[in-house]
Parts: C-alpha cells; sequence; structure tokens
C-alpha cells in the first residue's frame, strides 16, 4: 500500500465517507475540525511508528506524504 | 477521600474547580483550594503581569495547592506559559489545543500537567508528551464545548490511556461525582456549580441567571466558527444563532458580534447583550454556598453513596 492510499483510508474513514484525494487536494478544501485533525495525526503516527513532530502544519496531502515518507526512512 | 487524583496533586478531595474566563480568579481559587479541592485562576487572554498578580493574590490568601489554566489560543500564550514556570505554580490546565511545546518547561518547574482533552486521540497524544494526567470534558459543560457527552467520552479515554482521568461537564453533586468513578474517573472537575459559591467574584445578574436556569436552559453557538460555546438563552445567544443560520451574514460579522460578550456578563452583569456561559447542570444549582460548603457537600454525598462499595480510583 502507498502511502497515499494509507492516507486516504485514514482520511475516508475520518469524514465517514469515500472522498477523492489526490497529492494536490488542501486539507482547508477538506473541512476537518481540530478533533479530526488530531486523529489524523495519531492514526498516521500509530501506523507508521513515527512522529510527525509538535508543530505540525496540514497543507496539501503532498506535502503531508513527504513528511510521512521522510519520518519512515529515518527511523 | 484519597483517589489517583488526590495523591497525585496533593489535594483532601478529589475535585477540582474548572478555569472561567473572565471570572475563576483568586477569589474563587483560593477558597476552593482551602476547601480541600483544587481551585484553578483563569489566564484567559489577559498577560502575564495580570496572571501573575493574581497568582500572588491566591498565594497570600492559601498554603494549598491550586492551578492556573492556559487558554492555548490567547495571544499572550508564551510569556503567560513562562511566567507560570518562573512562579513555579504547582498545577497547570491547558484549554483550547494541544500544549506539547511547553510541556518540557513545565515539567522542569515541577508543574503537574493536565490538559483538557474533548477525544481518545488528543488524550493519547498528550500522554504521550509526558502530561501527568488528562481532564475528559464532555460538552455538557458550559464554556467551549465539543461534540462528545461525558457519559460516552470518559470511559473510552479512561480505556486509550494509562495516566489517571478526571471527569468534567455536567456533574454537579455527589451523584455526578460517583457516576464519573463508575466510568473510570478518578475525581472531577466543576465549572457550573462553582459560578454560584459566595467567593466567585462574578456579577450578581450571572448568578441570578445560573440560579434560575433550569434543564433546558442553556444552548450552543459558534459551530459555525468552529469554536462552540455553551451559555444561557437569553437576546445574545438567540440573535447570534440566527446570524450564524443567515448565510448572508460572513464570518467576520459573526466574530465581532461575540467581541466583549464574556465580559459584559461576567463583570457588567449586562442581561441582555453578555453571554453567560454555563452548563447544562445549572438547572440543578439553586443555592449560593460558600465554596468549602459546596466541596463538602458534594463529598459527603459521593462519599455516602459509595459507602460499602470497594472502588480502585
Ligand atoms: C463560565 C465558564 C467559563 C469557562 N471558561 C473556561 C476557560 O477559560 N478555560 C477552560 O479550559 N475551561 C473553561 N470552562 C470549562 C470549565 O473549566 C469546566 O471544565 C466546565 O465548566 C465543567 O462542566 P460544568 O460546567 O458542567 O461543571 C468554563 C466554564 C464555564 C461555566
Amino acid at each position: 500500500m502507498t502511502t497515499l492510499e494509507k492516507l486516504k483510508e485514514i482520511l475516508c474513514e475520518c469524514k465517514g465517507e469515500d472522498i477523492d484525494i489526490t497529492p494536490e487536494t488542501n486539507f482547508d478544501e477538506l473541512e476537518f475540525d481540530s478533533l479530526d485533525k488530531v486523529d489524523i495525526v495519531m492514526q498516521i503516527e500509530e501506523a507508521y511508528d513515527i512522529s510527525l513532530g509538535e508543530n505540525l502544519q496540514l497543507s496539501t496531502v503532498g506535502e503531508l506524504i513527504a513528511k510521512i515518507d521522510e519520518a519512515v526512512a529515518n527511523k | 477521600m484519597q483517589t489517583k487524583l488526590t495523591r497525585l496533586l496533593g489535594i483532601r478531595y478529589p475535585v477540582i474547580q474548572g478555569g472561567m474566563a473572565w471570572i475563576a480568579d483568586a477569589s474563587l481559587a483560593s477558597a476552593v483550594s482551602n476547601a480541600g479541592g483544587l481551585g484553578i485562576i483563569s489566564a484567559m487572554n489577559a498577560g502575564a503581569d495580570f496572571v501573575r498578580e493574581e497568582i500572588r493574590k491566591c498565594r497570600a490568601m492559601t498554603d494549598k495547592p491550586f492551578g492556573v489554566n492556559i487558554m492555548l489560543l490567547s495571544p499572550h500564550v508564551e510569556e503567560v506559559a513562562q511566567m507560570v514556570a518562573e512562579e513555579k505554580v504547582p498545577v497547570v490546565t491547558t484549554g483550547a489545543g494541544n500544549p506539547l511545546r511547553f510541556v518540557k518547561l513545565w515539567k522542569e518547574a515541577g508543574t503537574r500537567i493536565l490538559p483538557v482533552v474533548a477525544s481518545t486521540a488528543l488524550a493519547k497524544m498528550v500522554e504521550r508528551a509526558g502530561v501527568d494526567a488528562v481532564i475528559a470534558e464532555g460538552g455538557e459543560s458550559g464554556g467551549h464545548v465539543g461534540d462528545l457527552t461525558t457519559m460516552a467520552l470518559v470511559p473510552q479515554v479512561v480505556d486509550a490511556v494509562h495516566i489517571p482521568v478526571v471527569a468534567a461537564g455536567g456533574i454537579g453533586d455527589g451523584r455526578g461525582v460517583v457516576a464519573a468513578f463508575a466510568l473510570g474517573a478518578c475525581g472531577v472537575q466543576m465549572g457550573t456549580r462553582f459560578l454560584v459559591a459566595k467567593e466567585c467574584t462574578v456579577s450578581d445578574a450571572y448568578k441570578k441567571k445560573v440560579l434560575a436556569a433550569k434543564d433546558i436552559s442553556t444552548m450552543v453557538t459558534g459551530r459555525r466558527l468552529g469554536h462552540p460555546v455553551r451559555a444561557i438563552k437569553n437576546s445574545y445567544m438567540n440573535a447570534y444563532a440566527k446570524l450564524e443560520a443567515d448565510s448572508n451574514v460572513p464570518d467576520e460579522e459573526l466574530e465581532k458580534f461575540g467581541v466583549g460578550s464574556l465580559r459584559k456578563a461576567a463583570k457588567d452583569g449586562n442581561a441582555e447583550e453578555g453571554c453567560f456561559l454555563a452548563g447544562q447542570i445549572a438547572g440543578m444549582v439553586s443555592r449560593e454556598q460558600t465554596a468549602a460548603e459546596i466541596v463538602s457537600e458534594v463529598m459527603e454525598q459521593a462519599e455516602a453513596m459509595m459507602e460499602g462499595v470497594k472502588w480502585d480510583v
């Protein structure tokens, strides 16, 4: 499973419906509230056994994927 | 009564008086701490000097542990966070966000850290950062609210973390305390009930509104801007709800409409234009009492109900 696929799974689960996401999708468009975002970060960190840091800003899906891949590579 | 919470904080009863913006000052906090609970001073949006002054006043009135509630969205959060570490405040509670970036600073100052959480993911995240306990607050409460209720949230947070859990939201007497224990919490935080404490310096109009409130007297507004609050229905709240539902009203106008409303309620007692934050339990709060009377009445009722029951709290 690619990081994009895994992320899509997490985001869809959080939304409660299937949503289309691409690396260009911006988190603002997805309208997650602050608790959703905490939940998403926690799920990613647990799935990959990584830490995304304390000051994570969610911008685009592509940037988040890059951060996840980097954290996994540095494990 | 001793629980994990009383041992953690060095207090007599497992009762915390929640931070309340514009309301919870040294007078209320010291009274609750002297009564054997944990009193809390609200830092709200104030600057460090204002909060330091309240801390010193509180220290002059009690030698018991007390806390400061830090609103993480405050424009002065950095300086206030630094100041409470310098002052070696015994306990910090945090609201409206994730306090990860301050955990190290406060731990080094010997401060106990209890973030307010409204979901299991946030509880797990702050546990990992090394906080001492979490306060799981349900949407029955007054002030900023999440969606989950205390009944559903508390046991799920208890299962999600290994640190002590304090229950908040909708607790107003000994029955609520016992219910919290039954859900796996080891203490409670109350806000609404302490609004009418004799030592609470909030306006008389505010106390009157809380005392007169019944079960269905509160409502929630502010969902559209992403920070819903529960307050007592009045002309301000009804007008806000109308504006909020009107899609022709831009967010900025809504934001502007709310400015100053907390102060108008707490300080000026402006019954029409004030935002009187209070929880659903306000309907059960019917007497002004001293903080000591509130704490001992609540705990005596809880202990009587728990007599003979052996619980691991
Ligand atoms: C008037 C009022 C103001 C509040 N202000 C704050 C605040 O500034 N920061 C915070 O973390 N919680 C705040 N709260 C929440 C309380 O600390 C507490 O968790 C809550 O009142 C518990 O629920 P209850 O009202 O049902 O007792 C406030 C509550 C009330 C009633």
